[in-house]
């Protein structure tokens, strides 16, 4: 009898770390939901395999949490960042403005997220920039709980914790999706100040 | 020493399958789920359901985009064993008609380029000329339009009309 159970307590520990360590590998553990991937541009990060069947398991599963439907890298490539250019994590208490210039795709868009990977819950319907709104020299927004005074750009963080933002280039130039360090060069988010409060 | 040996190797075992199992089944298993999903906010099978303009409020699934309209179709090829035929209107901006198998990948992409689109879609190990072969039975089709505005909304909406998705 007792060596049965030593047997099954062996055998659940077992199973207890090979789901732990693929539940942690693959980033789906509850904590560790970030979009992610292995290709940084300008602190940006992308895995142009997504959508592929190349892509390895730990990313395709990373993937079908993070960004299920997410489309092949011949038609749209994505990359996300959690911090800003001085690597501060994104936080809904600060100010932030991103610039950047055009883009090498038909169009791209910057969007903002909460950490459970959904639009976080506000009515200011300013959860993204995009190149409609950018035309063809350099732009820049603010990202910011409240709209900036100036009437500039804006994204807005309200109600958004510890976001990030995800990057989106549709129909990539030729070369991009083979050099995209050589020819994007991806926004910089700079922050600009915070309130140290929380809300 | 050696009696620790059997449970120790039996652990070892359980823990590399698990492993594997979880890895290589979740992709399927949260594909499903988001079926499943799709299912019960009323996208048909074999139809287009157009979900509604993205915002914090009515969006379904992670990391969708607001400045994009989504319309999905259910698709269950051992329901329709002569395949499905989809159809995307025109738009004359950016649009894409894109296929996704069980596993989650994403095995076709047409971009709209202002021209209507038609895609037949047949059973895995099927065939037929002109026609897309399915690697799974099951998965979902995606149209994306981009429409950053309510007026591009708008007329997203009256074009939609004509996007299709139905069994043969």
């Amino acid at each position: 009898m007792k060596r049965i159970l030593t047997y099954l307590l062996f055998a659940v520990i077992g199973i207890g770390i090979g789901g732990y360590s693929a539940l942690s590998m693959a980033g789906l553990l509850p904590d560790n939901q970030r979009m992610g991937g292995s290709v940084e541009v300008d602190g940006w990060f992308g895995n142009l395999d997504t959508g592929s069947e190349d892509a390895s398991p730990y990313f395709r599963a990373r993937l079908a949490r993070t960004g299920l439907l997410a489309l092949a890298n011949s038609e749209a490539i994505y990359f996300s960042r959690v911090m800003d250019d001085s690597g501060q994590p994104f936080t809904e208490n600060c100010t932030y403005r991103i610039s950047g210039g055009p883009m090498p795709a038909g169009w791209w868009s910057v969007t903002l997220y909460n950490a459970d990977n959904f639009l976080p819950d506000n009515t200011d319907g300013a959860l993204s920039f995009d190149a409609t709104k950018a035309g063809d020299g350099p732009w820049q927004a603010v990202i910011a709980r409240q709209m900036p005074a100036d009437d500039a750009n804006w994204i807005s963080s309200k109600a958004s914790g510890n976001f990030d933002l995800t990057f989106r280039l549709y129909v990539p130039d030729e070369g991009v999706v083979d050099k995209p360090a050589k020819y994007i060069t991806a926004p910089s988010v700079e922050r600009l100040n915070c309130t140290g409060e929380t809300p | 020493m050696k009696k620790w040996l059997g449970p120790i190797a039996l652990c070892s075992v359980l823990a590399v399958i698990t492993h594997a199992a979880i890895v290589y089944y979740a992709p399927s298993f949260i594909m499903a789920r988001a079926m499943t999903m799709l299912e019960k906010r009323d996208t048909p099978l074999h139809g287009f359901s157009r979900v509604p303009r993205m915002t914090p409020q009515t969006q379904s699934v992670v990391r969708a985009s607001p400045d994009l309209t989504y319309a999905a179709c259910r698709f269950d090829l051992a329901q329709a064993p002569n395949g499905i035929r989809v159809t995307m209107a025109a738009y004359d901006s950016y649009s894409s008609l894109s296929f996704f198998d069980a596993r989650t990948n994403n095995f076709l992409t047409v971009r709209g380029d202002g021209e209507q689109r038609q895609v037949t879609l047949l059973p895995p190990h099927a065939s037929g000329a002109g026609a897309i072969v399915a690697p799974s039975d099951t998965g979902i089709i995606l149209i994306r339009r981009l429409a950053p505005t309510d007026d591009a909304y708008a007329k997203v909406v009256e074009l939609a009309a004509n996007d299709s998705c139905e069994a043969l």
